[in-house]
C-alpha cells in the first residue's frame, strides 16, 4: 500500500513536469488516440469476461451476471 | 529523508492541481443527441464443457442487438439509455437434460430441452453532470439484467477531476450488484433437491451402466444471492504532444453463491455410472462464498504520424482463489484516408488455475471445494482481430433525423491452449440526431 501511495505521488509529480497546452492536444485529440475503448469493445470485453477468469482495469465490467454459458 | 519525499512530492503535485483555475469557453458536453446501434455475433467451441464436468461439446451461439441513446438535458447533463439483449443457444447448457435428445445422451452431443438456449435482456440508465470549467464529472449508474436462471441490480457512481490544463485526470467508481439464482441443477440431481426447476425426469426408466447402483447423495445449495462489491481507481496523464497513458486500479469482493448450480463434478474415488455414453454426475461444482479479486492495468497511447497510432495495454489480476493473470495487448490504427481506418489488434492472455480446478474425474470426494470449469484452469489464449472504422464528419448519410457519423466493424479469432476457440464479429452505426 505504501508503494502504491508512493507510485501516485510520483505520478502526480511527474505530471507537473509536462502541460500540453489545449491548443498543443491536435494529435492527442485524434480518435485514435482516446484512452478509452470504442464503443463495440463492449462485446470483446464482455466475452472475454465469461472465458476468463480476470476481470477488471480495463473499462470492462467487475460484476453482475453469471457468466456460465 | 523518506517523508521530506513523500511531503515534497505531495506539495509539488498539489501545485499542479492549483494551475488550473483558468475560465474556459463553456462548450455543451454532448451538442446533439446520439443513437448507437450495435450488434455482435459470437460463436464458439471446444470440448472441455463444465456442465459435463469437463468434457464435452462446448458449441455456443450468441447474437447481441443493443441501442445506446445519449441525451443532452442541459449543457452540463446527459442522460444515457442502453438496452440490449443477447440471445443465445448452448450445446453445454443443453446437457444440464442430455437426456431429451432423439438419440442417446452423450457430452458430446447437443440436447434439446429448455436449457439449450435463453435470452438475457439487459437495461442500463446512466446520468452525469459536469462541472462549468469540464474539471469534475460526476455519474450515477442503475442496471438491471435478467435471463432464465439469473437475476441481476447493479447501481454505481464515479467521480473524475481534471486539472493541470487537462492533461492529469483522478477518477474514483464503486459498483454494487446484487444478484440472484434459480438453482437449476443437473437433471440426474432433481426431484427432491429443492432446486427451481423439477421435471419428470425418472432415473428409474433408464439403465444405468458401469456402477449401477447410483446414489450420489447430492446436498443442494443453501443460498441463491450473489453480491458483488467494486472500487476502481484511475488516473491518466499526458505525457508529451504525442503520447498519453492511465492506470487503473480494481477491487472486487464478491460474496454469496459464486459456484454454477448446473456444473457436473466427476470423483476420481467414486465408481463411475453412465445413462447411455453419458456419465452421471457425483455432485455439482462447490466454491467458496467469497472471493477477493484485484486487477491493475495500465495503458500507453503514441501517435506515431498521421497515418500510424500505438496503441498498448497490460494488465496483471490476482484473487484470492489462487489465480494470477497477466494480459498484455497491441493495436495499430492505420488511416487508409480520411474516412476510414483499419485497425490490426493481437491480444495475449494468460492465467494460473484456481486452487479448486481439476479436470474430468480428477477430484476427490474428500475435498470441501471443486470445479472442473476450464474457465477456472491454467491456460494462455492468443486473441487476433481486425478492425475497421468509417468516419463522416459531415452526416451525409440519413435516415429518418438521424445523420450518420461513423461505422466500426470488427472481427476477432481468440484461440485458447486448451482447445477453447470463439469468433466474435462486432459491428456499430452511430448516429447524431438534428
Amino acid at each position: 500500500m505504501k508503494k502504491l501511495s508512493l507510485l501516485i505521488l510520483l505520478a502526480l509529480n511527474l505530471s507537473s513536469c509536462v502541460v500540453v497546452r489545449e491548443y498543443e492536444k491536435v494529435k492527442l485529440n485524434d480518435p485514435d488516440m482516446a484512452l478509452s475503448d470504442k464503443k463495440i469493445k463492449r462485446f470483446e470485453l464482455n466475452a472475454q469476461a465469461y472465458r476468463e477468469a480476470a476481470a477488471g482495469a480495463n473499462g470492462g465490467k467487475t460484476g453482475g451476471g453469471c457468466g456460465c454459458n | 529523508m523518506k517523508k521530506f519525499i513523500i511531503v515534497s512530492l505531495l506539495l509539488s503535485g498539489l501545485t499542479t492541481m492549483a494551475q488550473d483555475s483558468t475560465s474556459t469557453y463553456k462548450k455543451r458536453v454532448l451538442e446533439t443527441a446520439e443513437v448507437d446501434f450495435l450488434m455482435s455475433y459470437y460463436t464458439q467451441d471446444g470440448s472441455n464443457a463444465a456442465v459435463s464436468g469437463g468434457i464435452g461439446t462446448e458449441e455456443l451461439t450468441d447474437i447481441t442487438p443493443t441501442l445506446v441513446v445519449s441525451i443532452p438535458l442541459n449543457d452540463d447533463d446527459v442522460l444515457t439509455i442502453d438496452f440490449g439483449i443477447s440471445a443465445y443457444t448452448s450445446a453445454s447448457s443443453s446437457n444440464v437434460n442430455p437426456f431429451d435428445a432423439g438419440g442417446p445422451a452423450d457430452p458430446f452431443v447437443a440436447s434439446s430441452g429448455a436449457s439449450s438456449g435463453d435470452v438475457w435482456g439487459n437495461l442500463t440508465g446512466s446520468y452525469s453532470h459536469s462541472s462549468d470549467d469540464r474539471n469534475d464529472i460526476w455519474s450515477l449508474k442503475v442496471s438491471v439484467s435478467t435471463e432464465y436462471d439469473y437475476f441481476s441490480v447493479g447501481v454505481g457512481g464515479s467521480y473524475s477531476k481534471l486539472f493541470n490544463e487537462k492533461n492529469t485526470e483522478l477518477s474514483i467508481s464503486a459498483n454494487v450488484y446484487i444478484d440472484s439464482w434459480s438453482l437449476i441443477y443437473p437433471i440426474e440431481f432433481r426431484g427432491s433437491s429443492g432446486g427451481d426447476d423439477e421435471d419428470d425426469f425418472n432415473i428409474n426408466n433408464y439403465t444405468i451402466t458401469g456402477n449401477p447402483n447410483y446414489n450420489p447423495g447430492f446436498v443442494p445449495l443453501d443460498g441463491k444471492g450473489r453480491n458483488s462489491y467494486s472500487v476502481g481507481f484511475g488516473f491518466s496523464q499526458i505525457l508529451s504532444e504525442r503520447m498519453q497513458g492511465s492506470l487503473a486500479l480494481d477491487l472486487v469482493k464478491q460474496e454469496g453463491q459464486l459456484s454454477t448450480p448446473f456444473q457436473r463434478v466427476y470423483f476420481s474415488d467414486v465408481a463411475d455410472s453412465f445413462i447411455e455414453n453419458f456419465h452421471l454426475g457425483d455432485d455439482i461444482e462447490r466454491l467458496p462464498d467469497t472471493r477477493f479479486k484485484v486487477a491493475i492495468g495500465g495503458r500507453l497511447n503514441y501517435y506515431i504520424n498521421e497515418i500510424f497510432v500505438l496503441r498498448t495495454y497490460y494488465r496483471y489480476y490476482f484473487d484470492d482463489w489462487g489465480i494470477n493473470s497477466h494480459t498484455a495487448s497491441i493495436e495499430i490504427p492505420v488511416k487508409l484516408s480520411d474516412k476510414f481506418t483499419v485497425y490490426p489488434t493481437y491480444r495475449y492472455y494468460s492465467q494460473t488455475a484456481a486452487d479448486y480446478f481439476a479436470p474430468y474425474n480428477q477430484h476427490l470426494s474428500t475435498s470441501q471445494f471443486y470445479t472442473s470449469d476450464y474457465d477456472l484452469s491454467n491456460y494462455a489464449a492468443n486473441q487476433y482481430g481486425l478492425g475497421i472504422t468509417y468516419t463522416d464528419i459531415f452526416t451525409k448519410f440519413r435516415i429518418w433525423k438521424l445523420g450518420l457519423k461513423s461505422i466500426d466493424l470488427k472481427f476477432d479469432q481468440y484461440e485458447r491452449d486448451s482447445g477453447l476457440m470463439y469468433s466474435l464479429i462486432s459491428g456499430g452505426f452511430y448516429f447524431v440526431l438534428d
